[in-house]
């Protein structure tokens, strides 16, 4: 089980790296430029879905793109505290930037 | 118990950022502390494999042939994206010996498979 | 013999190119090191490690190579330090006109 971190673009080829090797059972968190990813109706926000890995946006973040309105099913909002409780449940991280 | 297991993940080509050769400064100085790190080469890492590197003209070493000396310093697992290698059209006897092309399946037991990663 | 502006502040020299047996003899008595064909053996070695691979080895990998090379007796860490003392692989890629090893950890 492996933390997944994106704070890059969808259009980024890490984005699509990260989507082939994520596995069921792992999480991902998006943050900075990452949360786009979690725009509801988009073409990522259902490729992350179909995943059948763990979602996740930094609120900071979400909020400041304008995601927050607009956050695909699915998707739970994480605070600081929350991004060190996913550290802690995943001794893995593999960070996509 | 057992050292814990370190999975060096490298994704981007050799020469146009550092990152690809602080990846391998960190495996040879873990492997010099003789916790020798597993190497995956992921995405645009599978260039830094290129055969027939020269550097010289830019004022760097080959980045290949550094590669090749890993064996000398205790690394000696090295896994390859095998869809990477495809899509630049690479194969096999391009890589350095020993160094095994993995599919996604394969890639994703090593994520979950090690007690750390180090991504480059 | 190459004038001191030749070498860095170490002795290691500048210019691979350089480097020849005299320039060898001339780092190596610099050193307090006379050099014989052991000594000869290990630096046409280096120079190979340094062709191969285009870097200085640090000890382990230049134990390794000379185990690869040499031969099991030769590859082995109080051999080379019987011909290099102190410090095997940066003494000697000195002597051979290679750079400092990094990695040195």
């Amino acid at each position: 089980m492996v933390l997944h971190t994106v704070n890059c673009p969808p259009s980024h080829p890490a984005l699509g790296q990260c989507l082939r090797l994520l596995a069921p059972g792992d999480a991902l968190l998006l943050l900075g430029d990452g949360v786009y990813a979690a725009l509801a109706g988009s073409r990522a926000a259902a490729e992350l879905a179909a995943s059948g890995a763990a979602l996740h946006v930094l609120d900071v973040d979400a909020r400041a793109a304008g995601v927050l309105e607009r956050l695909a099913d699915g998707v739970s909002v994480c605070d600081d505290e929350g991004f060190v409780a996913l550290t802690e449940r995943y001794p893995r991280q593999q960070a996509w930037y | 118990m057992s050292a814990p297991s370190v999975l060096l993940v490298t994704r981007h080509a050799p020469y146009g950022a550092s990152l690809a050769r602080s990846a391998l400064d960190a495996a040879l100085a873990a492997a010099a502390f003789d916790r020798p790190p597993t190497l995956l080469f992921l995405g645009d890492g599978v260039l830094q494999l290129l055969p027939g590197q020269d550097a010289s003209g830019i004022g760097t070493r080959s980045h290949r042939r550094v590669l090749d000396s890993l064996p000398l310093y205790g690394i000696d697992t090295l896994y390859v994206d095998s869809q990477a290698l495809a899509g630049h059209d690479l194969t096999a006897a391009d890589l350095p010996p020993g160094a095994r092309p993995v599919d996604d399946a394969a890639i994703r037991a090593l994520l979950a498979g090690h007690d750390h990663i180090l991504g480059f | 013999m190459l004038p001191d502006s030749a070498f860095d502040k170490e002795g290691f020299l500048r210019e691979l190119d350089d480097w020849s047996p005299a320039v060898a003899e001339q780092l190596a008595a610099a050193e307090g090191i006379a050099l014989g064909a052991a000594h000869w053996e290990v630096i046409e070695l280096l120079r190979d490690y340094y062709r191969q691979f285009e870097s200085s080895p640090a000890m382990r990998p230049l134990v390794k190579y000379c185990a690869l090379k040499l031969g099991p007796d030769k590859g082995k860490s109080i051999y080379l330090m019987s011909l290099f003392p102190g410090s095997p692989a940066k003494l000697g890629s000195k002597i051979a006109g290679l750079p400092k090893p990094d990695n040195c950890l």
